[in-house]
């Protein structure tokens, strides 16, 4: 899954890795020694202007590509695959338009156009590209081939020019060789490297998340694995008992049956750790069949023997580990039981000597598991929580035994039955209270974390987007346009608002450039021309986080609010000095707060936002958006015939790719829930496993003393009952702090408590946990007594 | 109450499928009054101990009629037995069949408890006493000898002050000495409260010391 959604952000990018040399080529040397490397696709990108039979003109972004584009995903055309004819010797060249173009010069297929004085016919028009340009979506695009730009003669020393090489790494030594791609050009002040993560922004959180999601789910599953083996094992050993005294009655020591036990584990896991890779291996298959096919999610199974160690490493950390205490239970179990016919429910064995076998091997599983991860300090704060929970709902189970003890007089047979149950010395309810308590918990934070993440990638899914985007919207324009929209929708939702192009210049006087490195995350903010736009008060979907708004009116003076994410990568503090350069003029303002900006929602958001007082004295245009239950090709070829001046852009262009991407991010979190409300019922059945011997002795005795079954029945559900509800507080708080700290630090998405879900989980894991419960004890409903008289 | 406490009339008891049957019981006929003390006699294998799961009213009879103080047990149905059981009947094992996580103490409480008697720890107490237990009350049982474990079994099942007790080799598990001094607790037990015991035992001696001995044989009294 991770290989396919990484495969989508190398769609993004074009390329395993893009290397921007801007103005100049890379000299061929360089280019040599890259093609050594892998498949270098060449491009070329600058602003020229193309013009139609009729002289109309218009400025466009132009991209000249080799025959090698695009090395990742697929450039769609209309008619299908007329990109082939740029590389063909036609009698001319050939050009692809973007929809931009073909609506404001009318063309089609098979027009002439002019660019630079040469003449080209109309191969066909973009419907898009997967390295997703954003003029080709935004603005007005076209290709030609890489052959027919050599012909134009240009000078490197053009400044406007922008050379890209995209690359495919071999992928042998794929990590080695894409190392030694970004080290060439390490320090370098002109090239830039762009990696699949650099893609788009919006989906690089959402990756990051996902795979902060997947490393959560990994550490839960080992966890989850580990007290699922502790309690198996445990249950094992107790339905053994007699067969371990005989054994030292027979002259084993207790150290050679856990180590005939142990063999026993080790084959068992050996058994079943090539069984599980092997599916795990073929799961993708299974997958593939299951999932839709109009997503597009193509899984490929993937076999490696140094996966398979480290997976049965891992596996052999978390057996020795947790299963040192129920092994260590063989120490409790006496041969003179054999004569005295008493056999103790054996419980979990902690000695000085197994505490320190298990921190020992703790630390290995721990230290061995976090380096291989990314997120290590997170991965290590997941270990920590899951210990210190652990203890928590130890001192849970003993606030439980010490609370009941002052209730003793509460009259119910029932009752009185649990109560000695779970208050009894040898009593099984801590460690049913820790594993139900853990696996609640897990399944509690885990569902919370996947609902928030999905709950937010759903609403990446744009369905609150609108549906054109307009550029350039004239002062005089923007009511007519607005008027002749309602005219036809009176429900469409319109958003205009004002705006200036700006560029950044100082910040403290500083310039910008010696500020920001070029990996700084909100580096595009300050770099090249950017979008400026002012308010009266600040909008509900970007509130102010930190500063104040300021008093309208002072159209002397340029206050500034900025978006607080971009203001904590650069370094920028409430009172700090900007120089923005404004339509040529510098401008120096103050920075009074800062705001959270919303920008995935493709709605008109800014980055910088400036007083409306001061603003009103520039000359500005308007940018718009329109949300309309109308068909959107319908209205936007009305809005085009009657206001030919405005740029209007479909939206689900640039959508349809990021949603295809979130779609399968989506699938992934919501197949992963599932899994995690899988290995949740591991841990609750184990749990159960535990106790199950020892349930149905005692309910053989109460029948013998005349108990009858609806007795045992309410004993039981009160039981459980005390158990789940002493425990239900504590992992809801822990799971609500755990999944708080997750989203809120980690994830950096908004947290918010989910009372239904809460309730659907705590209700459902409860229902389920006391039927397997009743189903492990299915004896009791008609529980054979003969068996225990004979001994049996 | 009829003085007759127990009443067999041509039970038969067979288990397995309806080609592989074992016929345990074949046409049992005996009659146990109030205050006296039986004890079933035979050899391994006779039916012995289904006599007493079938009169405890743990199994159910293949055939013919069980009475418990007139009640005929074969047509109730498992909670109609259960307080047949909490009401008349005192169980003791060979095994003891102690609960193992519970203590002495709670071991006897459960069946007060059982039968909706709260708040007569007290009495459990004193009845462990009287059955020299006053220091391991609060023993697991797995802390306890195997005849301090038979009189905690023979404390739950007086407690409730059954009219029947239903033992089986009570003694099979313990030395002469132990086995003597659980006999004396029994029959005075019995003796005093009129109580039926019906006990299957190896031991001839034990066995002549009630007041009638049954003798199974292959199913049937001999």
């Amino acid at each position: 899954m991770i290989d396919e959604i990484g495969a989508n952000s190398k769609e993004l990018l074009g390329g395993d890795i893009q290397i921007d040399s801007g103005a100049d080529p890379l000299p061929n040397r360089t280019i040599k020694e890259l093609s050594s490397l892998g498949l270098v696709s060449k491009s070329v990108n600058f602003f020229t202007m193309l013009s139609d039979k009729n002289d109309s003109s218009i400025f466009i972004d132009l991209r000249a590509v080799d025959d090698y584009y695009p090395l990742y995903g697929e450039l769609k055309t209309e008619p299908p695959k007329a990109n082939e004819y740029l590389f063909s010797q036609g009698d001319m060249p050939g050009i692809l338009i973007n929809e931009n173009i073909k609506n404001q010069l009318s063309l089609q297929t098979g027009d002439e156009v002019n660019l630079m004085g040469r003449k080209f016919i109309v191969a066909g028009s973009i419907s898009s590209v997967p390295d997703l340009a954003r003029s080709a979506v935004f603005g007005e695009f076209a290709i030609i081939s890489k052959g027919e730009f050599e012909s134009f003669e240009l000078r490197s020393t053009n400044s406007f020019l922008r050379h890209n090489y995209r690359m495919k790494i071999n992928t042998e030594q794929f990590a080695q060789n894409n190392a030694k791609v970004i080290s060439m050009f390490t320090g370098s002040d002109n090239i830039r490297v762009k990696l699949p993560k650099d893609s788009a922004q919006n989906l690089r959180s959402i990756i990051d998340n996902f795979s902060n999601f997947l490393n959560l789910v990994s550490v839960s599953a080992m966890i989850i694995a580990g007290i699922g083996i502790s309690n198996t094992l445990l249950s094992f050993i107790n339905q053994r008992s007699v067969s371990v005294a005989i054994k030292k009655s027979l002259g084993f020591s207790s150290i050679v049956i856990k180590f005939i036990y142990f063999y026993e584990i080790i084959i068992i896991l050996f058994a079943t750790s090539i069984t599980a890779y092997f599916i795990g291996v073929l799961s993708p298959l299974i997958a593939n069949y299951m999932i839709p096919e109009v997503l597009g999610l193509a899984l490929k199974p993937s076999f490696s023997v140094a996966n398979y160690l480290n997976i049965a490493f891992i596996g052999l950390l978390i057996v020795l580990i947790f299963s040192i205490p129920s092994l260590y239970s063989i120490n409790s179990i006496r041969a003179m039981d054999l004569f005295r016919n008493t056999f103790q429910p054996v419980n979990l064995y902690f000695s000085r000597r197994n505490i320190v076998y298990i921190v020992l091997l703790t630390f290995v599983l721990v230290t061995y598991f976090v380096l291989q991860t990314k997120q290590q300090a997170i991965t290590l704060s997941y270990f920590f929580a899951f210990f210190s929970s652990l203890v928590v709902f130890y001192f849970v189970a003993r606030a439980l035994i010490f609370s009941l003890k002052r209730f003793k007089g509460f009259y119910s047979n029932s009752y009185k039955i649990a109560y000695r149950n779970i208050v009894s010395k040898k009593s099984l309810a801590p460690i049913i209270t820790i594993s139900l308590g853990i696996g609640l918990t897990l399944l509690l934070t885990l569902s919370f974390v996947a609902n928030i993440l999905n709950k937010e990638i759903a609403e990446n899914i744009p369905a609150k987007s609108p549906d054109i985007f307009f550029v350039g919207i004239n002062k005089n324009e923007k009511s007519k346009l607005e008027d002749f929209i309602l005219d036809k929708d009176d429900q469409a939702e319109l958003d205009f608002r004002p705006m200036v192009s700006a560029s950044f210049v100082s910040l403290n006087s500083v310039p910008v450039e010696s500020i920001v490195s070029d990996n700084n995350p909100s580096g595009w903010v300050v770099r090249g021309d950017r979008r400026i736009s002012w308010l009266k008060k600040p909008r509900e979907n970007s509130p102010i986080v930190k500063g104040d708004w300021w008093m309208n009116g002072d159209s002397d003076n340029m206050y500034l609010s900025l978006d607080y994410k971009v203001a904590s990568d650069i370094g920028i503090k409430i009172g700090d000095k900007i120089t923005l350069n404004i339509l040529g003029r510098e401008v120096e303002g103050s920075v009074m707060n800062f705001r959270n900006v919303e920008y995935r929602n493709f709605g008109t958001n800014f980055a910088i936002i400036i007083n409306s007082a001061y603003a009103e004295k520039l000359p500005y245009e308007y940018v718009g958006t329109l949300k309309s239950k109308l068909e959107t090709n319908e209205i936007q070829a009305q809005i085009i015939k009657e206001f030919p001046n405005i740029s209007s852009i479909k939206i689900d262009r640039i959508i349809s790719k990021v949603s295809e991407i979130l779609n399968k991010i989506f699938i992934a979190v919501s197949s992963i829930s599932l899994v995690v409300i899988v290995i949740g019922l591991i841990v609750i059945v184990s749990a159960i496993l535990v106790q199950a011997n020892l349930r149905k002795y005692n309910n053989l005795i109460y029948k013998i003393l005349g108990v009858d079954f609806s007795t045992i029945l309410k004993a039981m559900t009160i039981e459980f009952a005390l158990i789940y509800l002493s425990l239900i507080a504590f992992s809801i708080s822990v799971a609500t702090m755990a999944s708080y700290y997750l989203i809120d630090n980690i994830f950096a998405l908004d947290w918010a408590f989910n009372l239904n879900l809460t309730l659907i989980l705590v209700l459902s894991t409860g229902i389920v946990t006391f039927v397997l419960i009743l189903v492990a004890n299915k004896n009791m409903f008609n529980p054979a007594v003969y068996p225990l008289i004979r001994n049996e | 109450m009829s003085n007759e406490a127990i009443k067999f009339n041509d039970v038969s008891l067979i288990y397995g499928t309806s080609t592989n049957q074992t016929k345990v019981l074949k046409g049992i006929d005996f009659n146990i009054n109030s205050d006296e003390i039986v004890s079933i006699v035979g050899p391994s294998g006779s039916g012995k101990t289904s006599i007493i799961m079938l009169a405890a009213g743990l199994e159910k009879a293949s055939s013919g009629s069980i009475c418990i103080h007139s009640n005929e047990i074969t047509v109730l149905n498992e909670n109609e037995l259960s307080l047949i059981r909490r009401q008349h009947i005192g169980i003791v094992f060979q095994s003891f069949y102690l609960i193992p996580n519970l203590s002495a103490l709670e071991n006897v409480m459960l069946s007060l408890e059982a039968n909706q008697k709260y708040n007569m720890e007290d009495q459990a107490v004193e009845l462990l006493t009287n059955f020299g237990l006053s220091h391991r009350i609060d023993h697991l049982p797995s802390e306890l000898s195997g005849g301090e474990q038979q009189r905690v079994a023979i404390a739950r099942a007086l407690i409730n002050k059954p009219s029947i007790i239903l033992a089986d080799e009570p003694t099979g598990n313990l030395d002469e000495e132990n086995s003597q001094h659980m006999m004396e607790l029994l029959f005075d037990y019995t003796k005093k409260n009129k109580t039926s015991l019906v006990m299957v035992t190896h031991d001839s001696e034990m066995a002549h010391k009630c007041d009638r001995i049954i003798e199974i044989k292959d199913g049937k009294i001999a």
